[in-house]
This record gives C-alpha cells, structure tokens and sequence, in this order.
C-alpha cells in the first residue's frame, strides 16, 4: 500500500486507516455528555441521557461511513449539499411566516433536523470546493471573492430572518477562518471589518426601537436581571460553588434544585463543573483541546487543498461551539444560545458535529489523494 | 451513469493542464495555509487559555460560602421588605404595609378549567365564575385570577391542589386613618412605588423598609381642622375647603386639609376634584388677606405709619379700571382704618405711594413668585402678572392679579408675625435637631418692629374689624378676612367668592398661623345671606383655636389688652364716639 494509491484504496484498507484514537476521543467527550445528561436529569437515564447515547451510536456509525466515502465525492455534493440546506433554511422560514408558527427545523422521516445547524457543515464544504481550485492570484483579485462572500450572505440572511444572531454570527467566524486560511490578503479583511464597524451606526440608525432594545439586551445581559442575566448570574454562583473537587457526581445542588436554567442544554458545562469542580471543568477542557489539535494535525498534513480547507473549517467551526458555549455560561459572552458538543442534549447539532469529524476524517483518510482544480478525476 | 461518463471524458480532455496547474498551485498554496493555520492555531490557544483562566477565576477566587452549608443560593431575595411606615408627630400609625398574596394561573396546565373556575369562585366571592373560566382558558401561561387575596383565601386555594395555580406575594398599602390624610400622605400603585404625596417624595426611604417616616401633622389637630372645615363646607355649601395650620417657628406643617377628599385605599374610585390637593397644588387668587403682605411692605418700608393717611374719598379709576369699596367710606383712612376696614382703594393708594419695585421685591422676598419649597411632588407654581404694569401694583395690593397656594400665604404669614424671619415649611421630621436656640431660623425678610406692627393690626381685625366671628373667649387670636371673586374665564364673577380667613394665635406671643379657606360658599339664613370670610371661614379659625389651644398647653387669658386703647388713637370712627362693634364691615 503505497501513500499514492489511496485513490484506489480497499473499503478494509480505509477503515484500517481511519484514525481510531480520534474517535476515541469523540466518543470520552460524549461519555462525559452522558453522565451530565444523567446527573441532570437527577440519577436518570431518562429522560435525556438514554436518547443521547442512541443519537451517539446512530452517528458515530454515520461518521465512520462519511469517513471512508472518497473526498472527491464529498467535494462534488459540496455545492448539492450547500443548496439543498439553504433551501430547507428558506422552507423553515417561510413556514414561520405564513403563520404556522416559528420554528428553526423540519421533520425528516421523524427526524427534527435544525437546518442551521447543518448549515455550519454546509458553508464550510462550500467555501472549501470554492477555494480549492483559487490560485494566490485568484485571491488577490477582490472580484474573485464576490463569489464566496454571495455563498456566506444567503445563509446569514436567512439564519438572521428566523432570526438566530448566535448561528449568524458562527457562520461568519467560520467563512472568515476560511477565507484566512484561503489566503485572502489581510488588507481585504481590514476593508470588511472596518466597513462592517461603519455600517453599524448606519444600522443602528434605520433599526426601530424595538430592535434596538433587543440589541441591548443582547450585549447586555445584565440590564435584564431576570431575565437572560438571571441565567448567567446563576451560572456563575453554581460554577463558583463547584470550587476545585466539585461537589461530586449527582450532588450539583444548584442545578438539581432548578436554579440553574437550561441545565440539560446549554447550560450543561455548568452542571458538570459544579459536580467535578475546576479539576473536572479543566480535564474536559483539556479533553477539547486534545480534539482540536488533533484535528489541527490533520488538516495539516492533507496534501490536498480541498481537505485542508474542510478540516480547517470543520475544526474552527468546532472550536467556536466551545468557545461560545463556555464562555456564555462563564459570563465572558453574551447568551446566544450554542449548545456544547457532543455533550448538550440535542439532536441535530450532535449529528452536524458528527458529520463534520466524518468530513474532518474523510479528508484524512484521503490525505494524500490528488484532487484535480475541478474534483474528480477518474484517470 | 451517462452523465458520469460525459464528465469524466471532458475532464481527461485538459489533464495535461491541470497536472500543471496543480503542481504551481500547490506550491505557493501550501506554504501558506500552512503558515496561516499557525496563526489560527495560536489565536485558539489564547483563547483556551483565556477559558481556562476564567474557570479557576469562577471557582477558586468566587466560591461561594454555599459549600459549606450545601444550600442552594438564589440571586433573588427571598423576600422584599415591606414598605416603610408613616406616623404622624405623636407616633400614630397613619400607613403602614401589610404582606398579601396575589393568585395567578398557568393556563396551559390547567385541567378541566370549569371545575377550576368553579371551585375558585367558591373561594373567591369577588371573582365570577365565567370570568375565571375565560381567563383560565385563555391559553397564557401566565394569568392574574385574583390580587391581594387574603391568607385564608390562599390557604384555600393551595389546599385544592392545582398545579397550575401559584401564587405572588404582594404587599398592600393600609392607611388606618382613611381619608383624614390623603392628599397629604398620597398613595402607592399596585407595584408599592409611591406615586403622590408623601409615599412619592419619600419613596425610597420608604421602600428600603427600615426607616419610620415621622410627620410633622397632629393627628389631633388635623381631626379638629378637618371636622370644622368640612362642617363648614357643608353649612355653607362650598365646593372646596382647605385648612392649614402651622408652626410659626419652625415651619411644622400641624395640619392641612384639602376638601373634597378621598380615599387613599381606593384613589381609583375618586373623582378628579377629590384627588386635587388644594393646600399645595391649588393657586388662588387670595384677596384681602394679600393686604397683610402689602401693609407690611408699606409699613417696613419705612415711608408709612400708622399715622399715615391716604385718600378713599371716592373709587380709583386707573385706565379702564375701577377699584371700589365694599364698604366705601368717602374719607381719608388711616393705615390701621384701611387694613381694618379693608379698603381696597386706600391699600391700593399705598401700593402705588411705595412703589411698584418695592411692592414687587417684597413679594418676592414673601415667596409668592416661587413654588413653596416643601417635600411633596404636588406643588403648584403661583401665577403673577407678566409683564408686571403699574395697575398690576394696585391690585396685586389687595390680593387680585396674583394667585398662590394656601400653603404659600401660611409660610409667609408666619414669616410676618414670627417676628420677620422667612421659614421652609415642614411636613417630615428630620433626625437632625431642629434649633438649639429658641426662635425662627432662616432669612429675615422683614424688621421685627414691622413684625409687631403686623400683629397689632392682626389683633385690631379681630377686636373690631372684619373678623370679629373668630373671636375666641380667652384667646388673643389675630387675623385678616379675605374675600376674592373669583375669575371666570377673564371676568370676575361678584357671587361666585374664596372666603378665608388667616388667623393667628396667641397674637401676642405668636405661635401657629391657623388658615380656613372655602372655595364658592353661599350664605345661609343664619349669615343673613353673606358668605364672604368674616362670616364662612372665620368661625372655622375660631373653633380650631378653641380646641387645639388646650392641647398645647396653651392658657387662656382673659385680661384685657391695650389693643383697644391703641386703635382709638388710630381709628376716627371710635373717636367721633361711635361704638366699636360696629366699625367692621365684615368684608
């Protein structure tokens, strides 16, 4: 087996090569999730913990399937894919319009799938099939980054017409990793960050005051007390009362007693921090990080532009959830509303990751395949 | 499957290219995205960092003593102090908070909402039975059934066992003495925020919970005050009534009564004249009780005496205008004449021989272009002429053309006879000690001997002018009369009157301004007709003195004074030998 034939490797071969202590990895963090899911809901497989660890199994085995498909196949239904989300993003948010109720999801064979969580997975395959055949001239020229920037803006807008600021603003971060990592020179993002800081008064201008009440809210937690600053000001006093050993497993008074709001979501970290205190806050920590630089790695030896781009994306788009979800409930962000990987209670956002680490380790297992600027290529 | 291979054979068509392509691209690309996933690396393991520090800051340097007890903490206190107390200077309770509950429902856990309803309304007697329904069935999660309920009521309600129906703890505000101090003390929303009076200016002291706020107001006195007046309101068929009494040292509002009132429990129910606080808010035309104020300005002036004269002998017609006498008395009067017989022809004479600057300045120093600086939120602003002409002088002289509150004329009035020194009228007790030496505080605003002038011909009134019914067998009270028609739409209409009367007690060594004030009294049989303020308001001062006089100590004095001695110098009826009794004119 030579490193250049992985184009025509064995479907045994490419399981062989899957890298198995990532998916170790994966699956601590979820173990972690089943233990706070179970705590949370006060000794109980039911009604959280039991559902989650099925949901695992189901995509952990969707993963490895997504992982040995060909990363040519994957850059292919990139666009397919893409447009197949933005149109289900554009059906959930008419069905809120026309008045039956706003909802961020769609059923699928029973299924309840968040197409804006999926979207994260989308954006990311799109912008790498695009900015895999670029050139350094391509992404010098302005006029050639119309084309992904139009790729970013629909789903923003319409993620923001439902409106979602936390997945908007996720989308962005992940496109702009993207486009760094492209090699999109830092003049231009100096352009677009400092036109962005000018159309805020202009925004702020035409907005009603309604709305502008929401964005003060929203960057300002506090001036709500009982509101979303309740939820915070709780967290904190349960991640505080945690102190270094926690107070031990199922004995989280805090969050037991229902002080602590959405402990079974998004607020999660802060139930398992209360119970294993700082040494078990900073050993899941520590678990990310593991899972990030891993996955860093692999992105770096992806001898392909295509996969080097998705891993990277996928990774960002990782590491964001984290950020934002523990910082939310650490009180450094305002509450967007992300739910922690693998560990929150949810469906769609568990399979999104999913499906992102199959990606991540399809471009891995397909590290040293030769992709053509235009994808496949049979020869 | 056709398609595929359509693809296929076009893409191997340009292989040669693309190998070529690649191998340039790949080059340059690599180098830098590797170079930049470096920098997005490290910018994350800021970041982690950052995290990581933010959960030992949490945990290490915040932890709370909750461990220890292993008791939950929430942020919300458990429970809000209730709303402070007001007493008035005795000590007697006056408001005061109790805790309630308030009923609400969460509809959408609500079963068999008519058995619901029908139970609640067995408890509830002031809720129907089908508004409870619909209000259960409205589908919110969050619905008030029923506020303020009593414990008894909540007990019940509990014991049906609805989890759906929780309840809210509340406070409600009771004010034991109902209408007696309304106006005065104000009143609180459903949230406890005081929103007029005393609650309102106090409110945080109040909310805070730990602190009494102690009034100024005798309970008894304010009774006294408030039966007399509404009495009168009554015996008269007035429309408003206000009553004011104050301590002339040190500003303590003793009583004020402002007629018609309300309920303090229920301000909801009452009319819009009930809730205006008159003695405040109100700003009247005053009339004759005004010449005290511009007596006083002539006589500190230093340019007129008692001995001075100044013609009446016929109306005074300034442009378009002409100043009549009630009672004219076609001669020239001497000072003590005009303010007894209350000229308004000889006091506008004076005005205009003092001057309009001089009369003006006084006024201002008397207060009477300021609102009063007292610690309520309803104070009215005075209203005066502007621009201020010469003819605004002569009537400004006896009380028309410049509208004050009660309040204002009481304050200055005591400024007047506490021997010239301008107070701030009082309605909380402060905790710090008032005065450590006996007298006024505060800026003079006349000469003490003026002050003594003032009171002479406040005694004068009463021995034998206008204001003989507030006579007091054993009470030197002093006062002035004052009788204002009242301005309709630019017009001054002759029956429609402001009768007061401004009393002061005891007259030699004053100690409380006493004011009744009757908004449109109508004279009865007994008043042969007349409802002007020697007849209406009056009376009401008389009986006040009366019976507060005995509850500070205050000892009746029946020796004679000189004052009658004093006036026969001054008046020329009672030198020409007429009797005394009968130079007033009850104007």
């Amino acid at each position: 087996m030579s490193t250049l034939s992985r184009d025509r490797l064995s479907l045994g071969e490419k399981l062989l090569s899957v890298s198995w202590p990532f998916v170790m990895l994966i699956t601590m963090v979820a173990c972690v999730g089943f233990v706070s899911l179970y705590s949370a809901a006060g000794g109980h497989v039911e009604p959280w913990a039991g559902k989650q660890a099925i949901r695992f199994v189901i995509g952990l085995a969707g993963m490895i399937v997504v992982s040995v498909i060909d990363i040519r196949w994957w850059m292919r239904l990139a666009y397919p894919i893409f447009i197949a989300v933005i149109l289900s993003l554009v059906f959930v948010d008419i069905k809120g319009h026309i008045g039956m109720g706003a909802q961020r999801w769609i059923s699928i064979a029973g299924l309840q799938l968040q197409p804006s969580e999926i979207m994260k997975i989308a954006i990311v395959l799109a912008l790498a099939r695009f900015f895999h055949g670029a050139t350094a001239e391509d992404v010098k020229n302005p006029l050639f980054l119309v084309m992904p920037l139009g790729l970013l803006a629909v789903p923003v807008g319409l993620v923001l017409a439902q409106p979602d600021l936390g997945t908007a603003i996720m989308l962005i971060s992940v496109a702009g990793g993207m486009f760094f990592i492209a090699g999109v020179s830092y003049w231009m993002f100096g352009v677009v960050i400092a036109g962005g800081l000018a159309m805020l008064p202009v925004a702020w201008h035409f907005m009603h005051d309604y709305q502008r009440q929401r964005v003060m809210i929203f960057l300002n937690p506090e001036s709500d007390p009982l509101g979303a600053g309740y939820h915070i000001t709780q967290s904190k006093i349960a991640l505080g009362s945690g102190g270094v050993f926690g107070k031990g497993f199922l004995h989280g008074t805090q969050s037991h007693l229902n002080f602590l709001p959405e402990k079974q979501t998004d607020f999660i970290f802060t139930l398992f921090t209360e119970e294993w205190g700082l040494v078990g806050g900073l050993a899941l920590l520590a678990l990310f990080a593991v899972i990030i630089v891993y996955g860093y790695f692999m992105a770096f030896n992806c001898q392909n532009q295509f996969g080097r781009l998705l891993s990277t994306g996928i990774i960002i788009n990782f590491s964001l959830y984290i950020f934002i979800n523990i910082g939310m409930v650490m009180g450094l962000l305002p509450v967007v509303g992300v739910p922690l990987p693998m560990s929150s209670h949810g469906g769609t956002a568990m399979l999104s990751v999913l499906f992102g680490f199959g990606l991540l380790m399809s471009a891995h297992v397909h590290r040293d395949v030769k992709v053509t600027r235009r994808g496949f290529d049979m020869a | 499957m056709r398609d595929f291979l359509n693809i296929s054979s076009r893409l191997s068509g340009r292989h040669g290219k693309d190998i070529k392509d690649n191998a340039a691209f790949h080059a340059s690309s690599l180098l830098r995205a590797k170079a930049r996933l470096v920098m997005v690396v490290t910018v994350f393991m800021v970041g982690y960092l950052a995290i990581s520090l933010r959960l030992a800051d949490l945990t290490l340097l915040r932890a709370k003593p909750a461990e220890d007890t292993g008791l939950p903490q929430d942020v919300r206190p458990l429970k809000k102090p209730l709303r402070g107390p007001i007493v008035d200077r005795n000590g007697n309770l006056v408001a005061t908070s109790l805790a309630m509950a308030s009923v609400y429902a969460d509809t959408t856990m609500i079963e068999n909402a008519p058995a619901v309803a029908r139970e609640l309304a067995a408890i509830l007697p002031d809720e129907k039975e089908p508004e409870i329904l619909r209000k259960l069935q409205s589908g919110k999660k969050f619905i008030w059934i029923a506020r303020d309920i009593t414990p008894r009521q909540e007990y019940k309600i509990n014991a049906l066992g609805h989890p759906g129906l929780a309840f809210q703890e509340e406070e409600r505000r009771i004010y034991p003495e109902g209408n007696l101090l309304a106006h005065l003390l104000g009143y609180t929303d459903v949230d406890g925020n005081g929103i007029a009076g005393i609650e309102k200016a106090h409110d945080a002291d109040l909310k805070a919970g730990d602190k009494t706020v102690r009034l100024t107001i005798d309970l008894r006195v304010q009774h006294i005050m408030h039966r007399e007046l509404s009495a009168a309101m009554k015996k008269f068929s007035a429309k408003a009534g206000v009553g004011l009494v104050m301590d002339v040292d040190t500003g303590d509002v003793i009583s004020m009564v402002s007629l018609p009132d309300f309920d303090p429990l229920h301000p909801g129910d009452a009319r819009d004249a009930a809730m205006f606080p008159r003695a405040t808010l109100g700003v009247y035309e005053m009339g004759s009780t005004f010449k005290l104020f511009s007596m006083a300005a002539a006589l500190d002036s230093g340019r007129v005496h008692f001995s001075s004269e100044f013609d009446a002998t016929k109306p005074l017609h300034y442009g378009r205008f002409t100043i009549n006498d009630y009672e004219p008395k076609h001669r020239f009067l001497t000072v003590p004449e005009i303010f007894i017989y209350s000229s308004n022809i000889g006091t506008a004479k004076m005005a205009e021989y003092i001057g309009t600057d001089a009369l003006k300045s006084f006024y201002r120093r008397m207060g009477f272009f300021d609102t009063v600086p007292v610690d309520l939120p309803e104070r009215g602003a005075p209203l005066y002429p502007r621009p201020w002409r010469d003819i605004n002088t002569l009537t400004a002289a006896f009380g028309h053309g410049v509208a004050v509150s009660p309040l204002h004329l009481v304050r200055a009035a005591a400024a007047l006879v506490n021997g010239g020194i301008m107070i701030k009228p009082h309605l909380v007790q402060t905790d710090e000690p008032r005065r450590l030496s006996p007298g006024p505080e505060g800026e003079r605003v006349i000469k003490p001997q003026t002050s003594l002038a003032v009171r002479r011909l406040l005694e004068m009134v009463v021995a034998a002018g206008t204001g003989r019914k507030a006579y007091v067998e054993g009470y030197d009270v002093g006062g002035k009369t004052g009788t204002a028609e009242k301005n309709k739409g630019g017009k001054y209409e002759k029956h429609l009157l402001v009768s007061s009367f401004l009393g002061v007690y005891p007259i030699s060594n004053p100690r409380y301004v006493v004011l009744a004030m009757l908004d449109e009294p109508h004279g009865t049989k007994d008043t042969w007709g007349f409802a002007t303020g020697g007849w209406v308001a009056a009376p009401v001062v008389a009986k006040v003195v009366e019976q507060m006089a005995p509850l500070y100590h205050i000892p009746p004095d029946f020796n004679s004074h000189d004052i009658v001695r004093e006036m026969a110098m001054y008046l020329k009826d009672a030198k020409e030998g007429k009797s005394l009794a009968s130079v007033g004119t009850d104007r």
